[in-house]
């Protein structure tokens, strides 16, 4: 995948991402001469966007050492793609989408299924809601809190993983999110749906079986 | 308790079975907060099923709390990861040096 292709056009931004991208000051200065090839300037950068490209990194992959070996090639690309940056969008939209697609690249040379086509059309048994019509388990309004939620995203399948972050944490549609994963729509909104029925199955747990159940599922 | 030929359960107020009314939720769901209001039949099984019911509401919350709560959190790589970025950059930039040389 062409990670400058046509994922990384400038002139389609997200409502949603763009709105909290605010242009930062001294950012536009420090871009252009670091095209210039000034490296106190490329620190800079580094400083300013270093959290939101690792986090990022850290919540698709799941593991911190991913996460800071991604959060390295991103920037190593970003030196030396730099040139390429024209302003139509904003920096860290135009860096934010550059992320997702090394990230993407990346598990795809893993050999990672990102979405399974035959889980959406024949859901397993697993994936479908618990219908328990005995009894009325306790609504999780009020209840959740982030380290919890934090942990239950990461304990997460990664093609699950990968469609919840992206939709309900990025802002990304589910249009943009078929592209990047070169999946069908329906599939991308198959994927949030159970990532979300998974998430609550685990936040629904009380709390020493909800600890055992994420361990298990970081082992 | 009556179920359909499929075996699943048919609400006795409404024509929609509950295995019916979840088949669409991810549709549901990325279509808006208002679909649901808009479809009599979704509607009248949201109002009349108590665990389809719990289940939107969680649904929505989590999707409401990942935005909420983890959207404007960031973590801090460790400074290993900058030193890193460096080395190679300094790499590359002898690389390109020692090419250009070669050329000159």
């Amino acid at each position: 995948m062409d990670v400058q292709g046509h994922q990384m056009t400038e002139n389609k931004t997200i409502p949603g991402l763009f709105k909290r991208n605010p242009p930062i000051a001294g950012e536009a200065e420090a871009i252009e001469l670091a095209k210039a090839g000034d490296a106190e300037a490329f620190s800079r950068l580094y400083a300013l966007h270093k959290r939101r490209v690792y986090t990022l990194c850290l919540r698709m992959l799941g593991n911190v050492s991913e996460a800071e070996d991604m959060t390295q090639e991103a920037f190593l690309h970003l030196y030396r793609k730099i040139g390429s940056f024209r302003g139509e969008s904003a920096f860290s939209t135009w860096l934010h989408r550059l992320t997702v697609n090394l990230v993407l690249m990346h598990l795809r040379k893993k050999g990672l299924q990102l979405v399974s086509l035959e889980e959406t059309i024949n859901p397993s048994e697993e994936d479908a809601p618990k219908r328990d019509f005995g009894s009325r388990d306790p609504q999780l309004a009020g209840s959740v809190d982030r380290v919890t939620l934090e942990r239950a995203v990461a304990s997460l399948p990664p093609g699950y993983r990968m469609v919840f972050v992206l939709h309900d944490i990025e802002g990304y549609e589910h249009n943009e999110i078929a592209v990047m994963l070169e999946c069908s729509t329906g599939n991308s909104k198959s994927q949030l749906h159970k990532a979300r029925l998974r998430l609550r199955e685990l936040l629904r747990q009380p709390e020493p079986v909800l600890d055992a159940s994420l361990k298990e599922a970081a082992i | 308790m009556t179920f359909n030929k499929n075996h699943n359960l048919i609400d006795p107020l409404g024509s929609m079975s509950c295995a019916e009314f979840q088949q669409q939720l991810p549709d549901l769901f990325a279509a808006g907060d208002n679909c649901i209001a808009e479809n009599s039949p979704l509607h009248q099984h949201l109002e009349t099923c108590v665990n389809c019911s719990a289940l939107v509401n969680d649904l929505q919350y989590i999707a409401e709390q990942a935005a909420l709560l983890l959207q404007p959190v960031e973590e801090e790589p460790s400074d290993s990861v900058w030193e890193k970025i460096q080395e190679s950059i300094d790499h590359e930039r002898t690389r390109e040096g020692a090419l250009n040389g070669e050329h000159s």
